[in-house]
């Protein structure tokens, strides 16, 4: 399989330093983005194969972010991340069309496979 | 699965339609197969999610809110995309689902977000209008205060307080919201995340602005406070926390108090007290003892000085004291602070309950360092020790319990309350362990001290000095510190015992000590020069005794309730959550009651999706046309009789699809071959045989148990089936009159991998159902499977290991489905049984082993990732 590519959105920055350490230490292309507006423009400029993507985020937050990317490429697997503690952002971003959805603390591992499961998605498609 | 075999049916006798574009048909599989796939792999993140809910539930150990919400919502999601996905597979069927499922999320969130329920009131209380019926708005501390003051002659400083409601003003929603974001995320096992984070959070709170009315109240009534007194008079701010109610639960020393604080830090020693709600300690323990942290709410008591002459604590009843006839008084000159943080030496009292209240044993602190320390010695008088024993007389009276009270003498000479409230039930009970005539065995390396907690442990030493030592805190060691400062308190999550060179039982850090159930040996200097880290040693706290090594005897005898997360309210919302979880209502796929509508909890719709989900790819064969030869008879060097389903990709190619057979060496499923080896490995032995015509007739007829009518008796729904592609088998198998399913997926990626079985006994008596299914149990728990056995319905489960270790636990089911049948004849004879087990367990020893492919038998060979990913 070719290299996986990723974007990841999220607004803090350590955060996003070891969540990218983590994935290229693991043969993955990870961009990433500290916001929607950025997160969109982005993916107006490359092709990725899926996007991970925190909810609480200054701006657009990251379900109405989702929505913004399904509206231009429908396909694209999102997986939500997010400390939002309560439930129903769970199934919120599962109705609004996610891939999948993680609360932080994450599994890393678990994570990855995720990541793993909708890239091979996103080629099938 | 009687579904199954009643669309099989209908596929056998149905008129073929024309069939489909092969293309079309292909593509339409493809779709298929992928949501029955993603279906799959979310009804084993939802089963072991549960699984991981439960074992967190009944462990008898402490867990926190958030893990129990990452859990709950990772049930949700996955049951969720299972919905989702059988009714994409269905053509839109079972929408009763989505309803179901929508009531349980909403009862679930219902649960998780209810929060007690508090009276407003006014911003502001003076003391002198609280009695103990406003703790709702003031806090436990401050309500007891206030009803000494009000309701007895004793003497309190003047004070207000700045109540729940002004609290709840000041941290609105948003900011809150944000603040329970960050714990979210928190690992509290993590110290340098945990301090790092509670560095935020009091950040958040000492910036958001007070509103400016609350400010100026505070102002107003400070400036009664020195009409009272004297102009510019300093105040203690001191936390008085809401919602600490649970019973044997003191939360001592975990809120910060500022003392002399003067008029222009008003503001800002009160925010910084409503921070101390996210310190470090606050925060580790509230996990520890399953509290979410908006079940606690800071209220602040704004306290006028006293220039205390002498200070300490008194216990109405000496905790330690066997007899239960003395107050115990701890005393140090100047301010209480040093008794309770336990860096001070105190002075000891022991007054007799009775009055007039005799002295009955006395210890000043410079005696007990070897040297001199006039500068800590409180040198009470007996006049002073006398009146202190009245007071505590006076406040266990009126509080109706033994009391653990706080209290200065000011320059006049005029004795203040500071604080009184109960001392823990389990902390004044009788001592049951006894200390006298030590246990056989060798003597303890090192005696004495002051038992702050009584129990027994084991553990290595370590030695923490620092903060930042903190970090590595392993695990069950022994704590060993110089002074028992309540800083160390996130450590006692994970010791297994306490050891201090100074310190009393007063201290907080022995109170923590206590309610977490540990050992704790106080006041030992000794421990410091004699204990070296790594050291393996046994604490046994109520013999004052430490000895050298594990000590087994010891640790037997030890007494000592655990059970930390008791009546908390993490643990009543894990309780009712919990109702709506795993209850598993839906056991019998052949029953009438299988149907979406009786859905109940979570586990009920995994259930049934699952059931579902398999029909539905039988389904697409009826929709699509399999002609006859779908279900094709496997033929070769092959005992019973077999039938193989592709559902894709299972067969080898170039394979002949228009013959009614398949052969062995023609089958590329990968579980399946695993399942194949192990039904292959041993030749069949028993029953005895009653035809000659084939091996299927016997097993599945009567005549093997003729005095039950079996309910299943054609010949379709007796077959055995294997659906296949070449990552997924399920097999479903009629045992005469049970029922067995081995299912696997098997895969490169870890997260999909797994493979299960179900059995379930038939119209037998129970009792035998109920002996084959535990023996079953039995061997497939040696060989690392996870058991669910309820009466004869057994679910064992293995998933996300590696290939190699999957092909294994196939292999030992497809043996058991082959020869556990033999038991049938022999299931009243304990002996036979026994001896079968034996057998049983010998063969897939040797079969495991054996096998060329392979190069152990090892249980733990798969733990192996390398081999994950040939």
């Amino acid at each position: 399989m070719d290299t996986i590519k990723i974007l990841l959105v999220d607004d803090e920055a350590d955060f996003r330093d070891i969540m990218a350490a983590f994935f290229t230490r693991r043969k993955m292309a990870c961009h990433t983005a500290s916001c929607c507006l950025e997160a969109l423009d982005l993916l107006g400029r490359e092709q990725f194969d899926a996007v991970v993507m925190d909810v609480v985020m200054p701006g657009m937050d990251g379900l109405a972010c989702m929505k913004e990317m399904h509206g231009v490429i429908p396909e694209l697997p999102v997986i939500i991340l997010t400390g939002n503690a309560s439930l129903n952002t769970g199934i919120m971003s599962m109705k609004q069309g996610a891939f999948d959805f993680c609360l932080k603390p994450v599994d890393m591992q678990e994570l990855f496979e995720k990541v793993l499961l909708a890239g091979e998605k996103r080629r099938a498609a | 699965m009687k579904n199954i075999f009643s669309y099989l049916r209908e596929i056998f006798s149905n008129t073929p339609e024309p069939a489909p574009d092969p293309e079309e048909l292909k593509a339409s599989f493809k779709k298929r197969y992928g949501l029955f796939r993603g279906l799959l792999t979310a009804n084993n993140n939802a089963l072991q999610a549960m699984a991981e809910l439960e074992k967190i539930y009944y462990s008898g150990e402490s867990y926190r809110m958030a893990a129990v919400r990452s859990k709950v919502t990772a049930i949700l999601v996955n049951v969720f995309k299972m919905i989702k996905n059988l009714r994409e597979m269905s053509g839109g069927r079972y929408e009763e689902l989505e309803t179901i499922f929508e009531n349980i999320g909403r009862e679930l969130d219902a649960i998780f977000e209810r929060r007690p329920q508090r009276s407003e009131g006014p911003p502001i209380l003076p003391l002198k209008e609280i009695t103990l019926k406003q703790w709702d708005q003031v806090g436990e501390k401050m309500a007891n205060l206030g009803e000494v003051t009000v309701r007895t002659d004793l003497k309190v400083p003047p004070a207000f307080v700045i109540t729940a409601s002004a609290t709840r003003r000041f941290l609105s929603a948003k900011v809150l919201a944000e603040i329970n974001r960050r714990l979210q995320i928190l690992d509290p096992d993590d110290f340098d995340s945990l301090f790092k984070t509670c560095e935020e959070l009091r950040r958040i709170v000492r910036q958001t602005p007070l509103p400016a009315d609350l400010e100026e109240l505070i102002h107003l009534h400070y400036s009664r406070l020195e009409k009272e007194t004297h102009r510019g008079v300093k105040v203690a701010m001191r936390s008085s926390a809401l919602g600490e109610d649970s019973a044997g639960v003191s939360f001592a020393g975990l809120y910060n108090s500022i003392l002399g604080v003067d008029k222009e830090n008003l503001i800002s020693a009160y925010k910084e007290v409503i921070a101390g709600k996210y310190g470090s300690k606050a925060i580790a323990y509230r996990r520890k003892r399953g509290y979410r942290h908006e079940d606690i709410e800071m209220c602040v008591g704004c306290m006028v000085m006293i220039d205390a002459l002498q200070s300490g604590v008194t216990y109405s009843i000496d905790p330690s004291g066997e007899e239960r006839d003395t107050i115990r008084i701890n005393a140090v000159a100047g301010m209480a602070r040093g008794v309770v943080d336990g860096t001070k030496a105190t002075d000891l009292y022991l007054v007799s309950r009775e009055k007039p209240h005799a002295l009955v044993y006395s210890q000043l602190s410079r005696r007990r360092d070897g040297e001199a320390s006039p500068a800590t010695a409180a040198s009470l008088t007996y006049g002073q020790i006398k009146r202190l024993a009245e007071a505590a007389m006076t406040l266990e009276e009126h509080f109706g319990a033994p009391q653990d009270i706080e209290w200065s003498f000011d320059a006049q000479g005029r004795l203040y309350i500071l604080q009184s409230r109960a001392i823990p039930a389990s902390f004044h009970q009788p001592e049951t362990v006894s200390a006298e005539g030590g246990p056989a065995g060798e003597a303890p390396i090192l005696f004495g001290g002051i038992c702050a907690s009584r129990g027994v442990a084991c553990g290595k030493v370590r030695k923490i000095e620092s903060t930042e030592q903190m970090q590595s805190f392993p695990q069950g060691a022994v704590l060993l510190v110089e002074h028992p400062l309540p800083e160390w308190a996130p450590l006692l999550g994970r010791a297994s015992a306490l050891i201090a060179a100074h310190g009393s039982e007063a201290g907080h850090l022995a109170t923590v000590a206590r309610e977490f159930a540990i050992p704790a040996l106080v006041n030992l200097p000794e421990a410091l020069t004699l204990l070296e880290n790594g050291r393996t040693i046994t604490v046994n706290a109520a013999a004052r005794a430490i000895y050298e090594g594990c000590r087994d005897d010891l640790l037997r005898d030890d007494t000592v309730k655990r059970d930390v997360m008791a009546g908390s309210p993490v643990q009543r919302i894990v309780t009712e959550a919990l109702q709506h979880i795993t209850p598993l209502n839906l056991n019998d796929p052949a029953s009438l009651q299988f149907k979406a509508k009786w859905c109940e909890t979570l586990h009920d719709i995994t259930r049934f999706c699952h059931e579902k989900s398999v029909s539905e790819m039988f389904n697409f064969g009826k929709e699509f046309n399999f002609h006859e030869g779908a279900a094709k008879r496997l033929v070769g060097k092959v005992p019973l009789e077999w039938w193989v389903i592709d559902l894709s990709d299972g067969f080898r190619e170039g394979v002949d699809s228009s013959l009614p057979t398949v052969r062995v060496e023609d089958v590329v499923s990968l579980p399946m071959m695993a399942i194949w080896e192990g039904i292959s490995a041993y030749p069949w032995e028993g029953p005895p045989r009653v035809s000659m015509r084939g091996f299927g007739s016997i097993i599945f007829q009567s005549t093997m148990r003729p005095d039950l009518d079996p309910a299943v008796p054609s010949n379709l729904t007796s077959r055995n089936y294997f659906l296949i592609s070449r990552n997924f088998c399920n097999l479903s198998v009629r045992l005469g009159y049970h029922y067995a399913m081995i299912e696997s997926y098997l895969s490169e990626l870890l997260t999909e991998n797994y493979v299960t079985f179900r059995f379930k006994g038939g119209a037998a008596d129970l009792r035998r159902k109920a002996v084959r299914a535990k023996l079953l149990a039995e061997i497939l728990q040696a060989w690392d499977f996870r058991i669910e056995l309820r009466s004869d319905a057994l679910l064992a489960r293995v998933k996300k290991r590696p290939r190699e270790y999957l092909e294994d636990r196939l292999r030992i089911l497809g043996y058991l489905t082959l020869h556990a049948r033999q038991l049938d004849m022999v299931m009243d004879d304990a002996h036979m049984v026994e001896h079968y087990k034996n057998k049983f367990m010998a063969d897939i020893a040797a079969m495991l082993a054996g096998g060329d492919r392979r190069s152990t038998g090892e249980a733990d060979n798969g733990h192996d990732q390398d081999t994950a990913g040939r």
